[in-house]
């Protein structure tokens, strides 16, 4: 069978092995890799030379976005549509918006960042490998460098994911088959 | 850190045998000095792919017949619930024992209760994400579960308050037909719809983020292909790319960081329904405190007796080790000690304070027609978990689960306390009532019960119980190594 590959993997089985391999990765050139891990193995992001996420600032314009959409709300409604007198209270009483407005930034900010995250993870990254039980869900560490890669050729790759002193390695066809 | 020749890791092969202290290695510190280690986190020399198998068994295997019977007297109590609420809806709030002066009941006393329970998963799995503390990943799956569970049994007690629930959703401020008629946003009850709802959204956020790479690892161990496609489905099609990692660590911290102040502010606002008001023994500035440290007091009680049923019942005692029950039996001692001083400091406001109102609903509290409630309250609370100073005691499960229960048992009175002693006493004699619960206000309350329990056993039936990725980061790669020796994929 020699349909065109998609890329490879190559396993490793320890987090330092894994490090000590994406460093070399990154250093070789290849861009279209990623590592494919059962628990976040710490210093990856560096290794494969990733920059910070960008959640935070997401989750800091969504905590603005719901301050803002509590503050207009209340106001709107207490001050501008339906004024009322309780207890001879100011109608724009702000301590008592402040809980309202509190929990409508952490439900803005915390629900949006999820989605995004989840979103971004697919998104802001190389292109996968195929849905294939790669054991980077049990306990290997998963090396992936995908042939839409500029440096990509399959000899290429593969001799050099061996160099890495990987413990598996192989082709992996489109339609999720994978050789030697 | 150690070498793999002196990893303590491999050595400790058993819960039984850690001693809840650190493992004193001879001359392994830097300087030639002696090295101290935690003890492991995951005894029995576990590998990470033993990890999948233990506990995505229970999920994978037709569910023993103990699964059936607790899962048997869990729907029975449910169905006392939707039998109690048809009946509710039928007849209407008299059949409870509320009337006047006591209109608020057990209601508002099973809604915070089950709210305060619901205050320790978030607390484990935010508040001890952000300080390090490694020992919650056993607990924080389990935990986050019960607070959606519990926040779910609370949900329902406010709106069955309302009296008629079919016009709850009056409560939510949306442009209507009707004026359109806001909420009034300067009441505490509406800021409790918001925390409410906010606090179980964010609650379950969190959680399911947590769920995504263990929904993956069943994923990936299922053999029927539909299995295979709904859990696929259920986490998006995770295949642990660290690319994806990269943005999932950093929301999870996003959302620890938020649900932190949430976890404080939830039970900050449900104290504010009743220091809001103008009745003596709730008009205090003491509450929001109070209230937050009786909740993680509770809701520690309740992990620890649901993780006595997990040790036992599941087969987790190496990823609930006995560590982590003195952890949490620490915690527990730790905050009632907090309730029984927030207890001591009423008292000595309300004479401080020189009320005479106040002095009075004090004084009525413990010595008054319900003193037995205080007592127990006090007892439960204040005094019993005094027993956890012994080391002894705190890695004796019996003991810890009988305190759990127990601790639950006088948090449940202490909300009764609250909400019926100052109640009882109105300001005219004349006024003065009692308070009974009558066969439907029980009925609730164990029907509440039910359907945590159901919803917790299908919880255990169906999903990973224990964080299964986070496990994995806090093990020893020397010992998970020795997988491939064995050719375990």
């Amino acid at each position: 069978m020699t349909s065109s590959p998609v890329g490879v993997l190559a396993d490793f089985y320890e987090p330092d092995t894994a490090l000590a391999a994406a460093e070399k990765v990154r250093a070789a050139g290849w861009t279209h890799f990623d590592f494919l891990t059962p628990f976040p193995v710490h210093g990856m992001e560096e290794a494969m030379g990733q920059r910070r996420s960008w959640i935070p600032w997401v989750t800091g314009g969504l905590a603005i976005g719901g301050i803002v959409f509590a503050q207009a709300l209340q106001n709107y409604v207490m001050v501008w549509d339906w004024p009322m007198n309780f207890g001879g209270k100011p109608f724009a009483a702000w301590p008592s918006f402040v809980p309202i407005t509190f929990e409508a930034m952490v439900f803005w900010a915390a629900l949006g960042s999820a989605l995004v995250a989840i979103v971004a993870g697919k998104k802001d990254s190389v292109p996968q490998p195929p849905n294939v039980p790669t054991g980077a869900t049990v306990d290997r560490f998963v090396l992936w460098i995908s042939a839409t890669d500029p440096k990509w050729s399959d000899m290429d790759a593969m001799a050099f994911v061996r160099s890495l002193g990987a413990g598996d390695t192989r082709i992996v066809e489109a339609d999720g088959g994978s050789h030697a | 850190m150690t070498t793999a020749e002196t990893s303590p890791y491999a050595t400790v092969m058993d819960d039984r045998q850690l001693t809840g202290y650190p493992i004193v290695l001879k001359g392994a510190g830097p300087y030639g000095g002696d090295l101290e280690v935690p003890e492991p986190l995951v005894t029995g020399g576990k590998k990470w792919a033993d990890v999948d198998r233990d506990i995505c068994m229970h999920a994978e295997e037709f569910p023993t017949r103990r699964w059936w019977i607790a899962f048997s007297i869990a729907l029975c109590c449910l169905s006392l619930l939707v039998f109690a609420l048809i009946t509710l809806f039928y007849s209407g709030i008299g059949i409870l024992g509320v009337n006047q002066p006591v209109g608020w009941g057990s209601f508002i006393i099973n809604f915070v209760f089950w709210i305060g329970i619901g205050h320790a998963g978030t607390l484990i799995s935010a508040v001890l994400y952000l300080f390090r503390q490694q020992w919650r990943t056993g607990i924080n799956r389990a935990a986050e579960a019960m607070t959606l569970f519990a926040v779910a049994c609370a949900g329902i007690f406010p709106v069955i308050h309302l009296g008629r629930a079919w016009f709850a959703y009056w409560l939510v401020p949306y442009p209507n037909a009707r004026g359109p008629l806001w909420i009034n946003f300067n009441s505490p009850l509406a800021w409790d719809i918001f925390a409410i709802s906010t606090y179980g959204l964010v609650s379950a956020t969190f959680w399911y983020m947590g769920l995504l790479p263990d929904l993956a690892t069943v994923r990936d161990r299922a053999t029927h292909p539909w299995r295979r496609r709904i859990y696929n489905a259920m986490c998006f099609g995770w295949n642990g790319s660290h690319r994806a990692w990269r943005h999932y660590e950093s929301a999870y911290m996003v959302l620890a960081a938020l649900a932190t102040p949430l976890v404080f502010s939830v039970h900050t606002i449900v104290s504010f329904d009743f220091a809001t008001s103008v009745i003596p023994g709730w008009h205090t500035t003491i509450f929001p405190p109070y209230f937050v440290i009786g909740a993680i007091f509770s809701g520690f009680a309740m992990v620890i007796t649901l993780m006595t049923f997990m040790r036992g019942y599941f087969g987790m005692k190496n990823y609930v080790t006995l560590n982590h029950m003195e952890d949490m039996a620490k915690i527990l001692m730790f905050t009632g000690m907090l309730v029984g001083f927030a207890y001591s400091t009423e008292f000595f406001m309300a004479w401080y304070s020189g009320s005479e109102w106040e002095g009075f609903v004090f004084k009525n509290r413990a010595f008054g027609p319900y003193w037995w409630a205080y007592a127990i309250m006090f007892t439960c609370n204040a005094i019993i978990p005094q027993l956890f100073w012994f080391k002894s005691l705190r890695r004796n499960t019996w003991v810890l689960f009988i305190v759990s229960i127990l601790v639950n048992v006088g948090m449940w009175f202490e909300r009764f306390v609250i909400v019926v002693s100052s109640l009882h006493r109105d300001f005219l004699p004349s006024s003065w009532g009692m308070y009974a619960l009558t066969f439907w206000d029980y009925a609730f309350l164990l029907g509440s019960f039910g359907l945590f329990f159901t919803l917790f056993l299908l919880f255990v039936r169906f999903l990973p119980v224990v964080a299964i990725s986070e496990v994995k980061g806090v093990m020893d790669p020397k010992v998970s190594r020795a997988a491939f020796e064995g050719g375990v994929r």
